[in-house]
């Protein structure tokens, strides 16, 4: 038997039929249709399904869909402000080669978000420990950390800026 | 010479989507009518399956179909289907009525949803006839032990055992003024890529195929499941956008490919089926383990004047890269430390346990752990520098590599020489002679080198298409898959500095196997060297179709004209240019050109070069060791994209810090079952794990066979690594390990022991 639960995702009310077993994930990914959000292990351990809810950082495959009743939530696709300009950290990231498969990418996004919301000037170390929850096998973690302190470095100066990205295929 | 447009961290063309989360992953497209694939997997490590009784499952509100052995076709054939390659071996069916390994699949359930299969996965009963399993080389390569497959050549063996020779070993010892001899060991990695194994399948009316999955080798899953399944290859399309990671494991096929699409046939509704990432572990594909037994004979100089091997692998339940990766790794112990009377043999061997695939390094990383460790053996027995030693000892010029092409340039003693320089080598090593109290830091050095593709073991080739479109912009279609490396911009660059128009003029067309020329995959750090090369001769098709088009047009002889940044000229002439856009578009009376480009390229061998310059820090109290910083130099030729090439590098050092110091899939040496198949107790290197590393790429040795002198990266850095962290450790705390992954309580063991061997009188 669904469920209906009223949630906020991206700054849009949505009302969503979930299974009550449903994990939060799988109702973003599947009634929601919201995919950028990725599964790479679905218990907990790869951070690959990172969302905001109510501005902190989780695991979306650890919380069930009916749990997110009420709150608000944001996904990879709303740090995009709008479809023609990119996040200063999804700026970087490009810009640093931060993302190489990419499947990874969503959750660090994420995870740098929630970062430089709570801490305008992080360190690197208190960058490597922000996104010690996520799994990414590709980049070695050089150029993520890298990514986000370049973010920090760029939203200190111009914070309301969204850079247009260079290249669009 | 300057390049406009290689040399240069473009913007990758993939990554806008995957920093939006715009990307489309298999899993991730939606498909009407779906259903979803489970499969079952076996709960014993060698048996016969006597009685699978699928009655409940089929029963089960929502589930649509289930196969067994008893309802699928027996076709013997590769799990890793290399074309016209020695690495093949043809021991699968895509359901046997024998299990040879814990997690093997012997039944599938497609459903209405995940859930319902995944409960009529349960319900299936399998009753098995046991079988005596085997765990080790050691039992399954025992006279009289019971086979694992009934093939040849027997013995549980995978392939004939490879034998190597050159010059006269039994001489080179006896002209030895001291022999090392060891035993080195490596463990059981896993690529644990991102994205878990996944493929949707979907018939049309017409009885055509069509397969979305994510694998590093669209051509050859085309190839297998046409064979399998019995079906000509214009009935079968593999379609691979993005992908999640693969190094080297995504070549394979995992029985699920045939069942999805069998599934999807017998329900007449499109099928996918995701792993958990539990599956990617039980099914999936690990390194092999592998023991090498190695032994060298030195003068007092530092000369090494014979060298003998014995390598071992193990290849698990399957054949699958097993005679890839013996041929390859044995074959490297031939070179990287010149040395002319050698005599290796390799063997690979069956085993009731988890399957050996491709792996990035493939063997190598095994085999250079030991020869890399032994030199620094060698340095500390002569009172040597062991970065010297290496440095005296590296191959060069001419030198015979191990395919038997005479090497390139000087790279490896390029790199070494550089990256003694920029660490301050013989200052540090120096200082880490003065140490005292718990915490003690050792600096080391190792090196590698490794091919650009898998010629000459397979005869692999590069293929490439490239149009130019009525506005001068281009297209290049390619068969490279696009597994996170950036390959599709680099090849992309690559067609623009032929023609010399801008990198947003290009476009890149990929992962369709009825469009895309032919590729055999993602794999063996080919794509940039061949498949770029095939790209700039396809481009450089056009340009000459090009330029005599705009001859006439400026009325000069087609070699007269020049073309920079998208503007045609005539040499040494003032006057009027014409740009590629004017020169081949439409024009009154005249038609837009059709400019198609095709090109194959036949490689010769290239090797890449590297020294890793490591620091670690060894807790003596905890046995705990971190990398502190890495310093890789790598020799990659003419370097096309610097940020992609060293996120290569960066990723293939955590692989390889993960490999010789945490990672390890472990099964219960009793019954065969897994024991850490997830990411909390198979430890990787996370963020906070990670040294600082500073790379640099040299272009000290640039193969003329490359695309503007470039070759291979992919592979280097992940077998560099291990050797220099054991020999950092060495330095540390003055043990020797010859053996990975190297972990904290062997660390405090090998002290302790130390300790009561100083105490005895």
């Amino acid at each position: 038997m669904r469920k209906l639960i009223e949630v906020e995702i991206n700054g849009e009310p949505r009302e969503l039929a979930v299974e009550p077993h449903s994990t939060l994930l799988d109702a973003l990914r599947y009634d929601a249709g919201l995919t950028g959000t990725k599964k790479g292990c679905d218990v907990g351990e790869c951070g690959s399904c990172t969302i905001l809810v109510d501005g902190k950082p989780m695991n979306s495959c650890l919380m069930l869909a009916p749990e997110a009743h009420g709150r608000k939530i944001v996904t990879i696709e709303g740090i995009q402000p709008h479809a023609d300009a990119v996040h200063p950290i999804q700026e970087q990231f490009m810009r640093c080669g931060a993302a190489q498969c990419g499947f990874c990418t969503p959750g660090f996004v994420v995870a740098a978000k929630a970062l430089l919301d709570a801490n305008p000037n992080p360190t690197r170390d208190e960058i490597r420990f922000a996104i010690a929850g996520n799994i990414c096998r590709c980049t070695g973690y050089t150029r993520i950390v890298e990514a986000i302190e370049q973010t920090a470095e760029d939203l200190r100066r111009h914070p309301q800026c969204h850079c247009a990205p260079e290249t669009v295929r | 010479m300057t390049h406009a447009v290689i040399g240069h961290s473009v913007k990758r063309t993939d990554l806008l989507d995957k920093v939006t989360g715009n990307a489309k992953y298999v899993a991730d497209m939606p498909m009407a009518g779906l259903l979803h694939a489970k499969m079952k997997r076996c709960n014993v490590a060698h048996a016969r399956i006597r009685r699978i009784d699928t009655s409940a499952a089929l029963a089960l509100p929502g589930v649509k179909a289930i196969l067994t052995h008893e309802n699928v076709p027996r076709v013997l054939h590769a799990g890793s289907p290399h074309p016209r390659s020695a690495s093949v071996t043809c021991d699968q069916y895509i359901l046997d009525d024998k299990v040879r390994y814990w997690g093997e699949g012997v039944a599938a359930v497609a459903a209405t949803s995940e859930e319902i299969a995944a409960r009529a996965v349960e319900l299936i009963e399998v009753e098995y006839e046991p079988l005596p399993a085997l765990f080790t080389v050691e039992d399954a390569a025992a006279p009289g032990a019971p086979l694992i497959h009934d093939r040849e050549p027997g013995g549980n063996l995978v392939l004939p055992p490879v034998r190597i020779e050159r010059g006269d070993a039994d001489q080179g010892f006896a002209d030895a003024d001291f022999i090392l001899e060891g035993v080195y060991e490596g463990g059981r990695p896993t690529p644990a890529y991102m994205e878990p194994n996944v493929l949707t399948c979907k018939w049309d009316g017409n009885g055509n195929l069509t397969v979305w999955i994510s694998t590093q080798t669209a051509f050859m899953v085309r190839g297998i499941m046409a064979e399998v399944l019995g079906l000509p290859l214009h009935k079968v399309r593999v379609l691979v956008d993005h992908m999640g990671g693969g190094f080297g494991a995504k070549q394979d096929l995992f029985q699920s490919e045939f069942l999805c699409a069998l599934l999807a046939r017998e329900t007449h509704r499109p099928v996918r089926m995701e792993y958990t990432r539990e599956e990617t572990f039980l099914g999936g594909r690990t390194r092999h383990p592998a023991r090498i037994w190695l032994r060298q004979g030195f003068r007092n100089d530092g000369t090494i004047t014979a060298r003998e091997a014995k390598v071992v692998f193990n290849s698990g339940a399957y054949g699958s890269h097993g005679p890839g990766v013996t041929n390859v790794g044995t074959a490297a112990m031939v070179s990287l430390y010149r040395c002319e009377n050698v005599r290796l043999e390799g063997r690979c061997v069956y085993t009731n346990s988890p399957i050996a695939g491709a792996f990035r390094g493939y063997g190598v990383v095994q085999t250079y752990y030991a020869l890399d460790i032994q030199m620094d053996e060698a340095a500390e027995r002569l009172g040597m520098d062991p970065a010297e030693l290496k440095l005296r000892n590296a191959v060069r010029e001419g030198d015979i590599a191990p395919s038997n092409h005479p090497l390139i340039g000087r790279g490896l003693e390029a790199c070494i020489a550089r990256g003694m320089e920029a660490v301050d080598w013989k200052a540090r090593r120096a200082a880490t002679r003065q140490q005292h109290g718990a915490i003690r830091r050792g600096w080391g050095v190792g090196c590698e080198m490794h091919g650009s593709s898998a010629y000459p073991g397979i005869k692999e080739q590069g293929n490439a298409i490239v149009k130019m479109n009525e506005d001068g912009t281009v297209v290049l279609l390619t068969g490279a898959a696009g597994l996170g490396t950036g390959a599709h911009t680099a090849l992309a660059q690559i067609v623009a500095e032929e023609l010399a128009i801008p990198f947003e003029s290009v476009s890149v067309v990929h992962g369709d196997t009825d469009v895309v020329p032919w590729d055999i995959g993602a794999f063996a750090s080919h794509t940039t060297y061949m498949v770029g090369r095939a790209a700039q001769m396809a481009a450089g098709e056009i340009k000459t179709q090009l330029l005599a088009r705009a001859a006439r047009q400026m009325e000069a002889e087609p070699d007269a004209l020049d073309i920079a940044d998208g503007v045609i000229s005539v040499r040494d002439r003032q006057g009027p240019t014409m740009t590629v856009r004017e020169a081949v578009m439409p024009r009154k009376g005249l038609p837009a050109a059709q400019f198609v480009g095709t090109a194959t390229y036949h490689p010769t061998k290239s090797y890449s070069f590297a020294a890793h310059f490591v620091e670690v820090e060894v807790d003596t109290e905890t046995g705990f060791i971190t990398v502190r910083q890495v310093v890789p130099v790598h020799d990659i030729g003419k370097v096309i994209h610097p940020v992609a090439a060293a996120g290569q590098i960066e990723g293939g050092i955590q692989q390889g810090i993960g490999h010789t110091l945490y990672e390890d899939y472990q099964i219960d040496m009793g019954t065969g079952r897994s024991l850490n198949a997830n990411f909390v107790d198979y430890k990787m290197p996370l963020a906070m794990d990670m040294p600082e590393i500073h790379t640099i790429l040299l272009e000290a040795a640039p193969d003329p066979g490359g695309p503007f002198g470039a070759k291979g990266v992919g592979e280097d850095p992940i077998v560099a690594i291990g050797p220099a962290i054991a020999n950092a450790v060495f330095d540390a705390i003055g043990v020797r390990f010859r053996h990975y992954p190297i972990k904290p309580e062997q660390v405090l063991q090998a002290l302790a022991a130390r300790r009561a061997a100083e105490a005895r009188p």
